[in-house]
């Protein structure tokens, strides 16, 4: 879309009837959807993420910010929930016209790096436009691969076990840190026993837990280009499961299933779920308990191979204004105001400017603070794997074959082969 | 597709000449009609058969969507037929296409009988019943249909009332399908209507004669009313099966976007739909959707074959 647009329309403009016509044209003709620059100067950039209505809130209050700030850009949202984000972006991406900036995590940055969607942010960065310091516990590396700075987090989050704190009271059994996975199955089993409900609901589906497992072990879910773990590991994970799920330690997966979009935990179906801890905020909302953080089980009594995940922004690669973008980044992630109506949803603030400006009063935010500071004080915290490409679709085939070896549809040793023989597909595409 | 013997059509009337006599006079004629006829054309050019070309080009490939296509012959096509999940695709459809069609059918055509006899309030009957077909389509109605028959939900409940207990079928990777069939024959109102306007095509000398012959409502059913709507019955079989071959939305909302639980409600499309827009392997689904399309041409080529042994048209009658 070319300056001149304006004029030719404004003249257009008098016969009412082509307007639409013309727009309609533009639309089609135009390269870049509505990102452009219009006469007066005005550049307009598109910002894509994914999450809930608070999310959505807050992210469209933190854009009002920026453009009182720089009147000479504007933002325009793009947002949806996470699986038709991504499929909306793949055929965005895949025609040349992604949004500008977009929420980003790491199962997708080596995907579409591969494919030259990812903007290297270091030039921008270098140029004065984006500022990379100021990154709370070296989280600024989940968005580097190979050399390139493609992503920049905005929050930092890890696993954690969410409790339901009124069973386990009542159950007498207590989290402590350094528990042992035989400690945490013995705990189920006690709720089982006393409250006569499920401990846990689903833990060997989750692929991000099994990779702590595995790197309890001294493996790991991926390496850069493959699998790090053998189909022996995983029969043998999804064997002591299915056998938890059969004997009542583990909530019946048909129940979780008609549970959703609920989880099951708030929903009472189990005591306990295994979840990133930013997610935990959900839970007060949904069940009627009272829900707390607790550590992860190890294998050792030490090591919970937890790190630092984080949700990022990246850029595309062929956008018109790549300072602008870059400003915008910069805004999204050290101002201190927007620290501020952000909170935790997408992790604990990434920037010390956004982590000092943030004081958390409700008790779910305050409660995910102090878990993440009891974990980085432990000294547990471990270096994020890299995910190859493909690591997306092998996450939803993790989740898929958990759930079919949960039902008994399949038997674990034929599950590992079926995720193996598909993990070989998804690192080919 | 040789379809020569249309349903009973009355000769028309032989019609006095056109006025616009001569070769100019056609030519404008016909080239009205095109001009009326070309957002249709151009529609159809640009949105169905360049995309379909597309795709059968794609599926002699290996297509990400990011990199140029790469032609690799039948690849596609063999690793499908050996992908354990498209044969549980194939299953799940085959499943859903025989028991789901013919259920509709029956209750379609229970219904229409039930309507086609004159009483009062005849009309809001017909609309009532007919409704679940225009809101079927919607997405909202699979949310409804996830709620209904949840566990613990006004389907489980009912159940349990009779001592069946299966905890809700949204989660069960037994019953879940069959909620989805539910869910079709719900929406019987299309086909329905086709029936209600067969059966007022059936001459009531018939059944006059008929009944002076002794003949009771069961065999008048049987020997006059099903032999003079097989036609409308033919149609309907044809139309709700290739329907059925091609169900997606139910699917993919009922179980969550994931076509589950255990891949229960994996029917072809949605599997399709996964290999295409979640796993970006394009080539491979543009196989897929041929070979679908393969399918239900044969399917529909045996139901024309056999056609001649119980469609019964009037000329063959008189």
């Amino acid at each position: 879309m070319g300056t001149s647009r304006n004029v030719e329309r404004r003249t257009i403009l008098k016969a009412a009837g082509a307007t639409a016509a013309t727009l309609g044209l533009a639309a089609t003709t135009g390269c870049g959807g509505d990102s452009g620059t219009s006469a007066d100067g005005t550049v307009t950039i598109r910002y894509a993420w994914w999450g809930g209505e608070p999310r959505t809130i807050a992210i469209k209050k933190s854009i009002a910010l920026f453009e009182k700030k720089y009147p000479k850009i504007k933002i325009k949202p793009e947002f949806t929930d996470y699986e038709a984000f991504w499929e909306k972006f793949q055929t965005q991406a895949s025609g040349g016209n992604p949004p500008d900036v977009f929420q980003n995590a790491v199962g997708f940055l080596r995907k579409y790096d591969k494919r030259g969607v990812l903007m290297d942010l270091k030039a921008q960065a270098d140029a004065g436009n984006l500022k990379l310091d100021n990154f709370r516990n070296g989280v600024l590396a989940n968005g580097q691969v190979d050399g390139k700075q493609i992503g920049i987090p905005v929050g930092a989050n890890t696993m954690a076990l969410v409790i339901d704190q009124k069973a386990f009271k009542k159950a007498g059994v207590e989290a402590k840190p350094g528990w042992t996975w035989t400690e945490y199955f013995a705990a189920l089993q006690t709720i089982q026993d006393k409250l006569k409900i499920a401990g846990d609901t689903g833990y060997f589906g989750i692929m991000y837990l099994y990779d702590l497992y595995l790197r309890q072990n001294g493996k790991a879910f991926f390496t850069e280009t493959g699998l790090g773990f053998a189909e022996d590991d995983v029969t043998q994970w999804w064997e002591d499961g299915y056998k938890r799920v059969k004997s009542g330690l583990v909530a019946d997966p048909k129940k979780i299933e008609q549970a959703k979009p609920k989880s099951g935990l708030s929903a009472g179906l189990a005591a306990s779920e295994f979840t990133w801890d930013n997610f935990s905020i959900r839970y007060e909302g949904e069940g009627d308990s009272d829900y707390g953080l607790a550590p992860i089980p190890t294998t050792d009594g030490k090591n919970t191979g937890q790190y630092l995940g984080s949700l990022m922004l990246s850029a595309f690669s062929g956008t018109k204004h790549p300072k602008e973008v870059a400003q915008f980044i910069d805004f999204m992630v050290h101002d201190p105001e927007v620290g501020k109506i952000m909170g935790y949803d997408r992790g604990i603030l990434a920037t010390t400017e956004q982590y000092d400006a943030f004081k958390p009063a409700d008790a779910q935010n305050k409660g995910v603070a102090a878990y993440e500071d009891q974990v980085a004080k432990a000294g547990v915290l471990g270096k994020i794997t890299p995910h190859p490409s493909g690591a997306d679709v092998i996450e939803a085939a993790f989740l898929r074959i958990g759930a079919e070896v949960a039902q008994g549809k399949t038997k674990p040793a034929d599950a590992a082969k079926a995720l193996f023989s598909e993990a070989k597909a998804a690192f080919a595409g | 597709m040789t379809l020569v013997k249309e349903a009973p059509v009355r000769p028309a009337k032989k019609r006095p000449a056109a006025p616009v006599a001569g070769r100019r006079g056609r030519l404008r004629e016909n080239l009205a009609g095109y001009l009326f006829m070309s957002p249709w054309i151009a529609g159809f050019l640009l949105l169905t058969a360049g995309p379909m070309i597309a795709s059968l080009y794609y599926a002699f490939t290996s297509y990400n969507l990011f990199t140029p296509p790469k032609w690799v012959g039948l690849d596609n096509f063999t690793t499908m037929f050996q992908d354990p999940r498209w044969q549980k695709s194939v299953e799940v459809t085959l499943k859903y296409v025989v028991v789901a069609t013919p259920l509709k059918l029956l209750l379609a055509l229970g219904v229409a009988l039930l309507l086609a006899q004159k009483r009062r309030g005849q009309a809001l009957y017909r609309a009532a019943f007919y409704m679940p077909s225009l809101i079927g389509a919607s997405v909202s109605v699979g949310f409804v249909w996830r709620a209904l028959f949840s566990d613990d939900a006004v389907v489980d409940r009912a159940q349990k009332i009779f001592g069946v207990d299966v905890g809700g079928w949204i989660g069960n990777p037994d019953y879940v399908l069959y909620a989805l069939v539910a869910l079709s024959v719900w929406q019987f109102g299309a086909p329905m209507v086709i029936f209600l306007a067969g059966l007022k095509q059936v001459p009531q000398e018939l059944y006059e004669a008929a009944e002076m012959d002794g003949a009771g409502p069961l065999r008048r059913f049987w020997n006059i009313t099903l032999p003079m709507i097989s036609p409308v019955l033919f149609f309907n079989v044809l139309l709700e099966s290739i329907h059925a071959f091609q169900v997606f939305g139910s699917a993919y909302v009922v179980s969550d976007t994931r076509c589950g639980p255990a891949d229960a409600t994996l029917v072809y499309t949605c599997y399709l739909y996964q290999k295409g827009f979640k796993e970006a392997q394009m080539g491979f689904a543009s196989a897929m959707a041929w070979t679908l399309v393969v399918a239900v041409a044969l399917v529909t080529a045996v139901l024309f074959w056999s056609q001649k042994k119980w469609v019964h048209y009037e000329e063959a009658a008189k």
